[in-house]
């Protein structure tokens, strides 16, 4: 088991927003979770990432309490995430930013100082390898990320978790807002990490045949609880899930 | 940066700190006077243009580099009171930024204001330290084994300096810790999720800001030749964020460029002032340019000189050329931001 | 007996003080904008009211015209001023108003020069007894006047409907604006109603202490004043403004004579210096980092 969230609660000014919530993921898993709006999807990679402390529950990784770290030290244990919507960073690079993400497990402390003379070339050379020619950044590597459409933002997100190594990826709605086109490279690109990363992926998304064709089980979250767990023709054809979602009788 | 390209700016540097023993006392006065003006400029422009958190305490700083460096010199120390002044005034910047790590804006504004006041107060009572109201006298630097006096040396040895600084500063935006500067003044939750230890990159960003402005603080004094509170004051710190308003945030040479226009325009209205003969109006011009120059810079041109000159340069080139010369122009043309992608609600 | 006299002091520049906070209170609740220039218009409404009188008005109507002046200064500021950076960073934001500051007192210096000016006699002369010690007629008026003003201006938010549009407008901008609540006009109000209260304080500040250009200081006084309120609470403003007036006065006539008695007698420190001048920052940072959202203040509100 690499990920294991147990019974994970956390509420905002008496709103449950979380409440209960328990899901695993083993190394190589794709997991969709998806569930109307307001569920509580995003809040719970926010738990996990540790934006947000739950009130309850633990937050088991590789055998590491995760709950109750700060996110910069939640990244060094090896889980990264991305955004939903992506922020526009004045002045920086996509290769600055997949920097930062490198970083994020990089030396610390008055070792930083050490960066002032040393030369990053091997570094770069890196992460053009690793990170930017496999998402297909490598030729926009030098341009400002604010010049950039949305979906190739989204991508230089992604590239930027993806630098700093992860084990495990959250993902928050990876492809809203993108073409379908774009959408769909970028589903190519995810199971590609997983291929050949070996690493664990959680998503939360809304475009339903994405989560169908990427993910090898999906969780259903209503209300702050799981409601459902399976495959994606399990969850399809949950009377359930179809009442919540559909809001059929 | 290519070799060629260091070398000419190295060349450039060497040309003017050499050039400045041609000026002559006035001369070396004002440039001595910008340059140090704009070291301070670009610690501050780091702390605010770069990291993005303000402050109305640098000129308390630069009180703390010229005391330290007034008292070490004193005792001798040559150029490593220069140095100490830096270390001192730093380890001063981490303590005043301690609230920020914690308050955000206007409060952090108002505890630098509080910090600034604080600090001016005790340059007034540890007269131990300080020699209290009338002030300490710093006799000259003596650098390998002479004193140093003249405005035209001191010239140069600010040129020398501000332009390392520059190279300093412009090298540490491009380590992880400057990039994260950048991430930090855009957006704090951004930050922490893409995995940034906010409080560590913000704690950098005072050390480094605070050691540039001591270093500042310590030429202050030497040129000066004197510390007394009141010429460390909260209308300095008003001064240093002038000259970041005017000359720009979050480009370096606009801080040289504030610099030249804070120090140089009251000066040119002194000239003025004198050869009309209304000298008992000078004060009241020159705050009344000063106060003007904010006000209408941050109205009509709230990115600067830099931003202004930059403008310029493009529309002589156009005029000068036959084809416009493109500025960046994005491969990828931008889209409008996904529906309801608000920054706040990035997380 | 002496702490009498030292809690009347107090109380006067304290309300003083109160009467300056609340205008700064007033504007950033419903514009998000910190005027660091409020004590520019407080020192601008004493030159004012000077004028006024040198001119050949009665000096309690030159101090009401004053008011009235400040009352067009401000509104005048928003429209050419501040209405034009709804956009800009808070940073901005403060510099140009103490930009606006630095303006005012070049012109007040151009205008009237560096030195202390004596200042018009508003209020009768002399003194009232009261508990056996005595309290002259200025110190007396400024209290009150501040106080029933600062009172009066409260009852004046809550209770009625042009106070109603000011707290929608303050409170949530389009929903004011979705009920049809012109919230940019709401915004000059604001400042006219801030600049006016300004110059008020700045002419009872000047029959206390006479009239100079440091009399603009006390817009930086007004600040520990706002943040141990809150800055978001008008009520917060007047507690907070009369307990840092009490806090100065004590500073100054009781903490400052011992603590240099004892500095005396064991170090080489001879004098504190003006300690009730740096008091209220010390204790202000110290509230900073311990409740950043004042006694009174709500937190999150600087979260918007």
């Amino acid at each position: 088991m690499a990920l294991q969230v147990t019974d994970l609660t956390i509420s905002f000014g008496g709103v449950v927003a979380v409440n209960g919530m328990s899901l695993s993921i083993e190394p190589g898993e794709i997991v969709g979770l998806i569930g109307p709006n307001g569920a509580g999807k995003t809040t719970f990679i926010n738990c996990v990432a540790g934006a947000y402390r739950p009130s309850r529950g633990t937050v088991q990784w590789k055998g590491t309490e995760l709950r109750g770290l700060a996110p910069h030290s939640v990244i060094r244990q090896g889980v990264a995430r991305t955004f939903q919507n992506v922020a526009s960073l004045h002045d920086l690079t996509v290769l600055d930013i997949v920097k930062l993400g490198a970083a994020a497990r990089g030396r610390r402390g008055l070792a930083a100082v050490a960066d002032l003379w040393r030369g990053e070339a091997a570094l770069e050379a890196e992460l053009h390898e690793t990170v930017l020619e496999p998402l297909g950044l490598a030729d926009i590597a030098a341009q400002p990320v604010q010049t950039l459409s949305y979906g190739l933002r989204k991508a230089v997100d992604l590239a930027r978790a993806m630098a700093s190594r992860p084990e495990l990826l959250l993902l928050d709605e990876p492809v809203a807002g993108l073409t379908v086109q774009e959408g769909q490279q970028m589903a190519a690109v995810i199971r590609e990490v997983r291929d050949r990363r070996r690493c664990a992926v959680l998503m939360v998304e809304h475009k339903m045949d994405v989560v169908m064709s990427t993910c090898d089980r999906i969780t259903v979250m209503a209300a702050g609880a799981r409601i459902f767990e399976g495959t994606g023709p399990a969850v399809q054809a949950d009377p359930e899930v179809r009442r919540v979602y559909l809001g059929e009788p | 940066m290519p070799a060629r390209r260091r070398l000419a700016l190295l060349a450039v540097v060497v040309l003017a700190a050499a050039g400045s023993f041609a000026l002559g006392r006035f001369g070396a006065y004002l440039v001595h006077s910008v340059a140090i003006a704009a070291i301070a400029a670009m610690g501050l422009n780091l702390l605010t243009g770069f990291a993005g958190q303000i402050s109305f305490a640098s000129g308390a700083l630069i009180g703390i580099g010229a005391y330290t460096a007034g008292n070490l010199g004193n005792a001798g120390w040559g150029l490593g009171a220069i140095l100490a002044a830096g270390v001192a005034a730093a380890v001063a910047s981490v303590v005043i930024g301690l609230p920020a790590l914690r308050l955000r804006g206007l409060y952090y504004a108002i505890a630098t204001l509080a910090a600034q006041f604080v600090l001016e107060y005790l340059f007034k009572i540890v007269e131990p330290l300080t020699k209290g109201i009338s002030g300490m006298n710093i006799a000259p630097l003596v650098l390998l084994g002479r004193p140093v006096a003249s405005d035209q040396a001191w010239a140069a040895i600010s040129i020398a300096i501000l332009a390392l600084t520059w190279l300093g500063l412009a090298r540490l935006m491009r380590t992880n810790v400057g990039r994260a500067f950048l991430v930090v003044r855009e957006n704090e939750l951004v930050a922490k999720g893409m995995g940034i230890d906010v409080v560590r990159v913000k704690l950098w960003a005072f050390l480094a800001s605070g050691f540039v402005i001591g270093v500042s603080g310590a030429l202050v004094g030497f040129t000066t030749r004197l510390a007394s509170p009141e010429g460390f004051g909260l209308s300095l710190s008003i001064d240093q964020v002038a000259m970041l308003i005017v000359g720009g945030q979050g480009v370096w040479a606009g801080s040289l460029l504030g610099a030249g226009f804070v120090v140089l325009i009251p000066e040119a209205i002194q000239r003025l002032g004198e050869a009309l003969h209304v000298a008992n109006l000078l004060s009241a011009m020159r705050e009344m340019s000063f106060g003007l120059l904010i006000v209408l810079f941050l109205l009509f041109e709230p990115r600067g000189l830099a931003a202004l000159l930059r403008r310029l340069a493009r529309g002589v080139s156009r005029i000068a050329l036959p084809h416009p010369v493109p500025d960046s122009s994005p491969v990828v043309a931008a889209r409008t931001p996904a529906p309801g992608g608000t920054r706040e609600k990035a997380l | 007996m002496l702490l009498l006299q030292i809690a009347t002091a107090g109380i006067a520049t304290g309300s003083v003080y109160a009467l300056i906070a609340i205008g700064i209170v007033l504007i950033y609740k419903c514009s998000g904008v910190v005027n660091f220039g409020q004590g520019g218009y407080a020192m601008l409404g004493a030159y004012a009211a000077y004028a006024l009188a040198r001119a050949g008005l009665s000096p309690p109507l030159a101090a009401a015209g004053a008011v009235l002046v400040l009352g067009v200064v401000g509104a005048l500021t928003e429209l050419l001023v501040l209405r034009r950076m709804l956009r800009a960073p808070v940073v901005a934001v403060m510099m140009v108003t103490l930009g606006l500051l630095i303006l005012f007192r070049a012109v007040c210096l151009a205008v009237w020069g560096p030195d202390q000016i004596a200042f018009p006699q508003i209020f009768p002369q002399g003194a009232v007894q009261i508990a056996g010690i005595f309290i002259t007629y200025n110190y007396v008026a400024a209290a009150l006047l501040s106080l029933v003003l600062s009172l009066a201006f409260l009852a004046f938010y809550r209770f009625t409907p042009m106070g109603l549009m000011q707290r929608a407008a303050a409170d949530n901008s389009r929903a004011a604006l979705a009920v049809g609540i012109h919230v940019s006009n709401q915004v000059s109000v604001a400042w006219a109603v801030s600049s006016a209260l300004a110059g008020l304080g700045g002419v009872l500040l000047a029959t206390l202490n006479g009239l100079s250009l440091t009399l603009s200081n006390i817009g930086l006084v007004a600040f520990p004043v706002i943040v141990l309120g809150g800055l978001t609470s008008l009520m917060g403003s007047l507690v907070a403004g009369l307990l840092l007036g009490m806090l100065e006065a004590f500073t100054d006539g009781l903490l400052t004579p011992a603590l240099e008695s004892f500095l005396r007698a064991h170090t080489s420190i001879y004098s504190v210096g003006a300690l009730q001048q740096v008091v209220p920052y010390m204790l202000v940072g110290g509230m900073l980092l311990v409740r950043p959202q004042g006694i009174f203040g709500q937190r999150g509100t600087e979260r918007v």
